[in-house]
Order: C-alpha cells, then structure tokens, then sequence
C-alpha cells in the first residue's frame, strides 16, 4: 500500500506543477481551437471538392477533435528525462526508495489528470462551434476511458524515447520520428481508411492506430463493435511499453554501474 | 554612419560564423538532426500525398501550390533558426536573466542575442524546403532571382514574429510555452492553402497572425509575379519588423537583472 502512496505523491505534484503552467495549458487550449479551425475549414474544401469518404466532414472534425484531445492531453516528459541523463541529475535518483521509470509514469498520470478535462472540454466546445453538431453520446462516454488509456500509453512511450538518450544522447530526431508516425500510422488527422492498404497494414502492426484512429473512430462507426478488440489492444500495447521501459531502464543502470556513473 | 553599417555587417558575419561552428561542431549528431528534420518535413507531406490524391484540387489549389507554400514557409523558418536560432530563445534569455551579459557589450543586445545560437534542425528545414520548392515545378532560371528574393523575405518575417511573441517575456513570467504556441499556430496556419481561410480570419492572418507574410504572399509572388504583391509583401514585412525592434526595446527598458554569475565569450 505504501508504494502506492509514494506514486500517488508524485502523480499530485505533477497534477499541481501542470495546473500552475496555466500558460502553457492556455497555449495548448488556444492551438488545439485553431487546429480544429483550420480542419473545419479544410473538410469544408474536401467536401466542395467530392468527399472520398463515406464520413461527413462533421464527424471528421469531430475524429479530429478527438484524436488531438489524446495527443495533446499527452505529457511528454522524454526531454526532462533527457535532460537528467545529461546533466547527470539521474544518478542522484538512483538510491532513492522508488522506481525512477513508475516514478516518471506517475507523473504523467498526474499531469495528464489535468490536462485531459480542460482539452476535453476545448475539444467539445470548439468541435461543436465548428460544426453544429454533436455525435452520439454513448461514443462520446465510450472515448473518454479509451481516450485516457491511449494517453496514458503514449506517455509511457515518451518516457521509453527519454531512457534511450542513455545511450543516444539527443533522443529528439527520434521523438520526431514518432510525432510523424503518430501522424500518418496512428491517423492523427486522416482516418487510416484513405490510406492505400499497404499502409494501412504496415499501421496495424505499431501501436499508433490504438492509440488515435482506435477511439477517435468511435465518433464515426459507433464505439459498441469496436470497443472490446480496442480494449484488448489497449491492454496489450500497456503492457508493452510499460515492459520496454522497464527493461531499457534495467539495462541502462546496468551500464551506469558499468561505467562507474 | 556608412563605417558603422560596415562595422556591424562584419559583426553579424562573426557571429554567424561562430554560431555555425558551434552547431557543427558534433558533426554526427548535426547530420542526423539535419536528417531527421528533413525526413519529418517529408512524412508531413504524406498527408497531402494522400488527400490530394483524392480529391485532386482543394479550392483551385493542386499539389504543386501545396508544394510551393510549404517549401517558402519551411526554408523562410530553416534559414531563421539556422542563422538567427536566438529568437526562439528571447523569451529563455530575459526570464534568466541572460541577456546581462549581452547588455555590456559594445553591439546592439538584439543582434547579438539573435545570432548567439543556430540550430542543427533548421539546416533540415531549409534543405527540404528547398527541395519542395524544386518538386513544385514552379521554379525556372527565370523565376530563381524572385523565389530566393521570397524566401529571404519569409526569413525576415519569420525574425520579426519570433522577436514579437517571444518579447512577451517582459512583460510577464514563464511565457516561453505561450510564445512558442503562438508560432506553432502561426506556421500551422501558413503551410495550409490560404483559399481555406476566408472573412474575418483572413484579416487576423496578415495581421495578428501573419502567416501571410511568411508564405501566403512570397508563394503568388513566386507564381504570379505580380509587382504590387511583391511591393505589398516588402512594405508589410519591413514595417514587422520596425514593429519587433520597437517591442523588444520597449521591453528592454523594463527589463530586470537577472544578477546571474557566468562567463560569456
């Protein structure tokens, strides 16, 4: 009970670090209304030009809104880690009684408790002033729990890109790489059925479509049908990466102590 | 005055230099930001790869317009951080108190913050953003002159924008996320047909917001030629940045000491 207790703390600090960074939470709030802006207008265009979706532009704002809402709630704490493996901070945090890598999901959990209400509630507002409709409720009770869940592996994704810079130093070009493949594999801004099969097949076998296309297509298809196999998924894919980086941090202590710190 | 202009160009060369050889100092860790940038730049792409597969045109724009307008942005951006990466910085500098050391010597603070850093990125961006352009087809022997002539003012825009949000740190504590938002909205808003914005929107896109001035405008000057577009976009961009000078001096005179201990040089 007491090692919860100690996750718990960090979760609380982070949660109260990122509802103090209102600028930040503001910042993302606004870009988060401009990309749903800027995506109303371009499915509007699409729409003048022959819709190559069976989909309205309606619900894909909406898909849009809701895949944004799971990238943006996101923490992305790879950097502050990058920068406690450079400087050398992480060595001081090595004997304390906790586990550095729980102790950095922790801490997104925490700020992501934050940030997911205030985005969710921008997503709903915006996405409805854009579009004048709402989708059903059911999907939308449905994206909530899935949506957080997505986030919530994503960001234990980010602490897995932070261990690698034990050894590449600069993990950035890599974060990169993954925004990109969260964009076109994970169906941030186009459902994966406008993509030529191939793709579509080469996205099935990341975690990506799981995490966006996987609950933002609630909003689209219905979320009843879908939402068992997403939810296997989802457990699958926590496992993963909750066990990816365990082990990179397993091995890069190992070579900490290795090398003398 | 014309020894002065001499004196500070010499300036800026130095710093450029510097700056340069301090990027490329880790020669591999710069090839694979510089690649890595690139390759990001490109699987941006693959979405109006697949969209405009589709759909063919979106309001009269067809793939080498798209091409054209995000080839300007990301090499107009490409050359800013490459050459003038401190302006992305700014807001970092006056809330630590960095700009102390700067304040001391015999240059002007702004340049000098502004040329202090590049970034292995941008080299990226401005290559792929090359690259776009030449893949838009809209680039000739005739039309180079003008499209380089775009780029450096998108480059200049870029600057005075940077400048402008990132200034905000004068008047108010920790607003690097706020101003670095600001920019990503602003360059969200100029790799997107411009057609897809119209009334009141528009009007804050060459105005609050110019992404007009960073790609919208130098992409018809590119197509079309036109002399009063390219007129338009000088005027609007050297009164930008009149418009950032004047902000960071302005938040220069309140300017507080960061009272920071270190060695510059």
């Amino acid at each position: 009970m007491s090692t919860y207790r100690k996750y718990w703390a960090f979760a609380r600090v982070a949660a109260s670090e990122a509802a103090n960074q209102r600028a930040e939470l503001y910042g993302r709030a606004l870009f988060f209304a401009v990309i749903l802006g800027v995506f109303a207008a371009l499915w509007r265009a699409v729409a003048e030009a022959g819709m190559p979706l069976r989909a309205e532009q309606e619900k894909l704002v909406w898909y849009l809104a809701a895949t944004e809402w799971i990238l943006l709630s996101t923490p992305q704490r790879h950097m502050q880690i990058q920068d406690e493996v450079r400087r050398g901070d992480v060595a001081y945090q090595l004997p304390r009684p906790v586990s550095y890598p729980r102790a950095a999901l922790a801490q997104c959990l925490g700020a992501l408790l934050v940030r997911a209400p205030l985005l969710g509630v921008v997503a709903f507002v915006s996405a409805f002033a854009f579009t004048g409709r709402m989708p059903a409720l059911q999907s939308l009770l449905w994206l909530v729990p899935f949506g957080m869940l997505a986030s919530a592996i994503l960001a234990e994704l980010y602490v897995a890109l932070g261990l690698l810079s034990f050894w590449l130093t600069d993990a950035t070009p890599l974060y990169w790489v993954t925004g990109k493949l969260l964009f076109i594999l994970g169906g941030l801004m186009l459902p994966l059925e406008l993509y030529p099969r191939w793709l579509q097949r080469v996205a099935l076998c990341t975690p990506f479509p799981s995490l966006l296309a996987g609950p933002g297509g609630f909003l689209i298809n219905g979320a009843e049908q879908a939402a068992p196999l997403l939810a296997l998924r989802l457990l699958f894919w926590a496992c993963f990466s909750f066990g990816l980086v365990e082990l990179l941090f397993w091995r890069a202590t190992r070579s900490l102590q290795v090398s003398g710190g | 005055m014309l020894k002065n202009l001499a004196n500070t160009a010499r300036f800026c060369w130095a710093l450029l230099r510097t700056s340069l050889k301090a990027v490329t100092a880790l020669r591999g860790s710069f090839l694979l930001s510089m690649t890595f940038m690139a390759l990001n730049n490109a699987t941006f792409f693959v979405f109006w790869w697949v969209l405009l597969g589709r759909v063919g045109t979106l309001r009269g724009w067809y793939m080498a317009d798209v091409q054209l307008l995000f080839g300007i942005s990301a090499a107009g951006f490409g050359l800013m951080q490459a050459t003038l990466g401190g302006a992305v910085h700014l807001s970092t500098l006056i809330d630590e108190g960095g700009l102390d050391p700067l304040l001391c010597q015999p240059k002007p603070t702004l340049l000098y913050a502004l040329g202090c850093r590049s970034q292995a990125s941008a080299f990226g961006d401005l290559f792929s953003g090359v690259g776009f352009m030449l893949l838009s087809g809209y680039l000739s022997w005739h039309s180079a002159a003008r499209a380089l002539l775009c780029v450096l003012v998108s480059f200049l825009a870029y600057t005075a924008i940077c400048i402008s949000f990132f200034s905000l740190a004068f008047g108010a504590k920790k607003t690097h996320s706020l101003s670095r938002q600001l920019l990503d909205i602003l360059i969200t808003f100029s790799l997107y047909p411009e057609p897809l914005f119209g009334g009141p929107l528009r009007l804050v896109l060459f105005t609050l917001l110019p992404a007009g001035f960073v790609s919208y405008l130098p992409a018809r000057v590119v197509k079309s030629a036109s002399t009063s577009d390219l007129l338009c976009l000088m005027a609007g961009t050297a009164f930008y940045l009149w418009l950032a000078v004047r902000i960071f001096q302005a938040g220069l005179r309140r300017y507080a000491s960061g009272s920071r201990f270190g060695v510059f040089g």
